[in-house]
């Protein structure tokens, strides 16, 4: 399948401090993809993830989810948005106290209810996803120790499969891998592109590294002081498109 | 200076300072009668005009470039052009302070009749060797009751805290800048339990215990009614503090799920303060045991109420013993709730 799930046209965000975050930013994502968003810090790239699932309210243009406009949406409707849209943060952001199971079965909250939730009741079909999806990160393992004992790749892991919990079909990544040792970055890429892969989630992620945006991403897009100044193939950023993006003189740096 | 707060905070303490110089000064030369002093219009124009004619002054002096006091605290950090280096008594602001602060001595030593004559007086002295060799040979008959009467202090105290706890744990969530946005109407609600609860907790818990005693009448009802009034306010101050010292990035992980706003706080924000909470909670008890034998002193009951009738027919063999055991409880309480809040850390 190649249709669009997801559609932002002259996406625009003011914050309320007048810092005019996105400048009119429009592209497609095609359900299935793997798609990159690069771009130096400040570019816009996080406020776009945020806008995408609503955790920041756009101040104009237009995102259409599976045909339906989402833009601005309040209140429950916009908690199912967010319930259909996973995303896992650059510092991880798991509860520390909690254990690593806990925190993958929080993905689960949109479907519980609040008040069993609070009680603590979970139904066994969620309980068994969110073992299967750590199983699936490699992590099942660890499902009962506090989540804080764990080293920040692993973390990373367990917020993927908290994110996968909710049963999403796409996933957000606000620089999932910058936070890592080089090493590790990899282990979380892959699992990354293995979600993509396996489960066929459609997946939007910010990265800063190029060398590994060319070996992960199918499709990439380049944001620049709040617009959009690439969008084509990971393959095609010469070092001509590097320097536009990153400004002058800017080096790239490779992890390997 | 171009920031016009800190220039305005700046002239308001050169200002108070100079003013306090002038009338102290003042005061001291023209001598007033107390029927001058008393004419509230009167004192209070001269002081405002000489409020005024000071910051003046230290207009004018901050424009001369001489570093005031005000100056110095509140002027935006920036590269020192005059790089020497001057001792600081050679300064401006070294002597204003200086003078400022042995004026406030002497006027301090003035106003509280301080006098060491008064204090080793020949017959004051008895009177106060008197008191101390009954309070050193307490009388321990009295030692049951004195119990009963702190396990009833101990308790006031554990009620007032318990109850203060759910509605300080509540209000606290609504005095946190983080958890209650940027809408207006959540932040008129925010600006108006900060008010209250600053006001409540600024009227000390002696004043609520004289009015819960008319309210309720004397016992120890009364002085839970208003240490719980006490607590509730301060522990909600202390609970919203750390509730907004919280670290963002779960929340925004649980809102992210889809999850409701009640489930963010009972997933991203209660995990995060649950222990803090504890912790000043204990602490809070162990403040309310000790302010629970001063309630009882206006009738609050509890071992308060009995020490006020032992010193009011001036028996101080039984004082003596209730000062030892609260002495013992208070600091029983104190070291437990210490070892308590380290372990919890």
């Amino acid at each position: 399948m190649s249709d669009t799930i997801l559609k932002v046209e002259k996406l625009e965000k003011t914050y309320d401090n007048g810092v005019q975050a996105l400048k009119g930013v429009s592209f497609d994502v095609k359900r299935g993809e793997f798609l990159v968003i690069i771009g130096l810090s400040g570019s816009g790239k996080s406020t776009l993830l945020r806008c995408l699932n609503n955790l920041h309210q756009p101040t104009g243009g237009r995102v259409t989810f599976n045909g339906e406009d989402i833009t601005v949406v309040k209140g429950s409707k916009a908690r199912s948005i967010r319930s259909k849209i996973g995303m896992i943060f650059q510092h991880f952001n798991l509860i520390p106290r909690y254990s690593v199971f806990k925190n993958a079965l929080s993905g689960s909250l949109s479907r519980a209810g609040t008040l069993k939730s609070l009680m603590g009741i979970y139904n066994e079909e969620d309980k068994k996803r969110a073992l299967d999806y750590l199983d699936l990160v490699g992590i099942k393992e660890k499902a009962y120790i506090r989540a804080d004992q764990l080293s920040g790749g692993q973390q990373q892991r367990v917020a993927i499969a908290r994110a996968l919990t909710q049963n999403p079909e796409i996933l957000l990544a606000d620089e999932p891998v910058a936070s890592l040792d080089p090493a590790t970055c990899h282990t979380v890429m892959d699992y990354l592109k293995k979600v993509n892969r396996e489960l066929g989630l459609t997946v939007i992620c910010n990265l800063h590294f190029l060398s590994l945006v060319r070996q992960y991403a199918d499709r990439v897009i380049a944001l620049k002081g709040g617009e959009l100044v690439y969008e084509g193939d990971p393959s095609h950023i010469d070092e001509k498109w590097f320097e536009e993006i990153y400004g002058e003189g800017a080096k790239e740096v490779h992890i390997n | 200076m171009e920031d016009k707060k800190a220039l305005g905070q700046c002239l308001l303490l050169d200002g108070v300072v100079f003013t306090f110089l002038i009338l102290s000064f003042a005061v001291a030369i023209l001598q007033p009668t107390e029927e001058q002093l008393l004419n509230l219009s009167m004192v209070s124009g001269v002081t405002f005009g000489t409020l005024i004619v000071t910051m003046a002054l230290a207009y004018g002096l901050i424009h001369f470039k001489i570093k005031t006091v005000g100056y110095l605290l509140f002027s935006p950090p920036k590269i020192d052009d005059s790089a020497h280096h001057v001792s600081w008594f050679k300064t401006f602001w070294g002597v204003q302070l200086t003078v400022a602060f042995v004026v406030a001595c002497i006027v301090g030593i003035r106003v509280t009749d301080f006098s060491l004559y008064e204090l080793f007086d020949e017959q004051g002295m008895m009177g106060a060797r008197r008191i101390f060799s009954s309070l050193f040979t307490p009388n321990f008959d009295i030692l049951p009751r004195a119990v009963l009467a702190i396990v009833e202090t101990i308790f006031m105290a554990f009620m007032a805290t318990v109850l203060a706890v759910p509605v300080a744990f509540v209000l606290s969530f609504l005095c946190a800048k983080n958890i209650m946005g940027d809408h207006p109407v959540a932040f008129a609600l925010y600006g108006t339990l900060r008010t209250v609860l600053n006001v409540t907790r600024s009227i000390e818990p002696l004043i609520w215990a004289i009015v819960f005693s008319v309210w309720v009448g004397i016992g120890p009802f009364a002085g839970m009614l208003a240490l719980l009034l006490h607590s509730v306010a301060s522990l909600a101050k202390n609970f919203s503090e750390l509730a907004e010292g919280i670290s963002e990035g779960p929340i925004e992980a649980i809102r992210a799920t889809g999850a409701t706003p009640v489930q963010v706080v009972w997933f991203a924000v209660v995990p995060q303060i649950v222990l803090p909470y504890t912790a000043f909670t204990i602490y809070r008890w162990d403040i309310n045991v000790r302010m629970a034998t001063i309630i009882g002193l206006v009738g609050g009951g509890g071992i308060g109420t009995m020490l006020i009738q032992y010193q009011g027919q001036a028996q101080w063999n039984e004082v003596g013993c209730l000062v030892i055991v609260i002495a013992v409880v208070v600091w029983l309480m104190d070291t437990a709730s210490a070892y308590i809040r380290e372990a919890i850390k």
